[in-house]
């Protein structure tokens, strides 16, 4: 199941009176129940076995998209760069195993462990997220030209969510 | 730090005692890295830049407190158990109830005298965990944030039987966690800690001060604050403060 099915199914229960749906494909399934007081559906996932099953927030649908974020820059991350990272096939997507916050440096004010147009080996720590002092350290995968960076430093982050576009050299 | 007696209290485990280190955090992920077995325990006299969160230092005066990473196996709410472990040890040695500052934090008389902080290292997750126990004073800016079992007692403990007490209820927590699942620590973390519900706290999270009161934790574990304005915030992150006396 992809995180786009998973957002097309929350906008399902979000745009109507569903209370609670659950969909199971192969050894996916997973489940979004709303929450009565503040109307906002909360996502549980049952993941195969190995993969931590995490409870992800999601806006209340009245609030407003962010027209752009404050904190990126040019050549960082936009949702229309980030859209075309998804489209090409070239590129390979650094996700998020787990929910939680996203940080680019070891500590406030230090340099970013990467930035975009870096090349990187596989092994190079990319960035942390932490969740509940947990602090998982992201390494690439493979050898590489950072592309994009589809996220801001700071930023709450689901799992599964994209971080980082990698063009394999 | 009487190496033996640590060693012979923990058969079968690989015991690594550094009289001096930079961090414990980085020898044990340098040994998870090497294929070092799940229980193996890097302990250190003291620590010339104990890792906090977020390039923060722990504060490790030699041979005052107990400083030692252990390799553990993975999982969301291991944070949420390590802090209960943590806890229940010293209840056990001293016979002080401690207080948990959601996630981890233990606190005595509301001062901070456990930290605990985990990385993942591949499939391996490395437990860092400080105790204050003979500290005489903290240096500032620690010294109204910081206490000691020494502090709060007004005795001096032997630190050996704190640790392994402390890994005894470390083993325990982590046995229950794999054998029944996450619900009950999360339930035990709830009726433990006064941060879990009804608590009037100010939170740093994602780059805003979210002031409320605490609704227990969802089902992943994460800190549920009803702010001010009607709004339940999911916190996935630290940075908890009482109200009155709120720091970053």
């Amino acid at each position: 199941m992809t995180l786009e099915e998973i957002r097309e199914l929350i906008k399902v229960v979000t745009e109507t009176a569903i209370a609670e749906l659950e969909v199971q494909r192969g050894d996916n399934r997973v489940r979004i129940r709303r929450v009565a007081e503040n109307r906002t559906p909360e996502v549980i996932y049952a993941a195969p076995a190995g993969v931590a099953p995490a409870s992800i927030p999601t806006p209340p649908p009245t609030a407003p998209a962010p027209a752009s974020s404050p904190a990126s820059r040019a050549g960082e991350a936009t949702p229309e760069k980030a859209a075309e990272g998804l489209l090409d096939p070239n590129l390979t997507l650094v996700k998020s195993p787990i929910v939680g916050t996203f940080y680019e440096a070891p500590a406030p004010g230090a340099q970013p462990f990467v930035q975009v147009g870096d090349t990187v080996q596989p092994g190079k720590v990319l960035c942390i997220i932490e969740s509940m002092k947990l602090m998982n350290e992201i390494e690439a995968e493979v050898a590489g030209l950072i592309v994009s960076k589809l996220v801001v430093n700071g930023q709450a982050v689901e799992y599964g969510e994209a971080l980082f576009a990698i063009k394999p050299l | 730090m009487d190496v033996d007696f640590v060693r012979r209290r923990l058969p079968g485990r690989s015991v690594v005692y550094l009289s001096s280190t930079d961090t414990t955090m980085r020898e044990a992920a340098e040994l998870a890295a090497r294929g070092a077995a799940l229980g193996t325990i890097v302990i250190a006299g003291e620590q010339t830049a104990g890792q906090g969160r977020h390039g923060r230092s722990w504060h490790s005066e030699k041979e005052s407190g107990l400083y030692f990473s252990l390799l553990l196996k993975p999982d969301l709410v291991l944070t949420l158990a390590l802090g209960l472990a943590v806890s229940d040890g010293i209840a056990r040695v001293a016979g002080t109830a401690c207080d948990i500052r959601w996630p981890n934090d233990v606190l005595l008389n509301g001062r901070k005298l456990a930290g605990i902080l985990v990385q993942l290292a591949g499939s391996v997750a490395v437990a860092g965990i400080g105790i204050n126990v003979n500290h005489g004073r903290f240096p500032a800016p620690l010294d109204g944030e910081a206490t000691s079992l020494l502090l709060e007692t007004g005795r001096a403990l032997d630190r050996e039987p704190l640790l392994i007490a402390v890994l005894e209820s470390i083993a325990a927590y982590c046995r229950l966690l794999d054998q029944t699942g996450r619900q009950p620590i999360l339930d035990m973390f709830t009726r433990h800690s006064s941060y879990a519900r009804g608590k009037r706290v100010r939170v740093q999270h994602l780059g805003e001060t979210i002031t409320g009161t605490t609704e227990g934790l969802d089902p992943s574990g994460f800190l549920l604050v009803r702010k001010d304005d009607g709004a339940l915030a999911t916190i996935l992150a630290g940075g908890v403060r009482p109200e009155q006396t709120a720091s970053a």
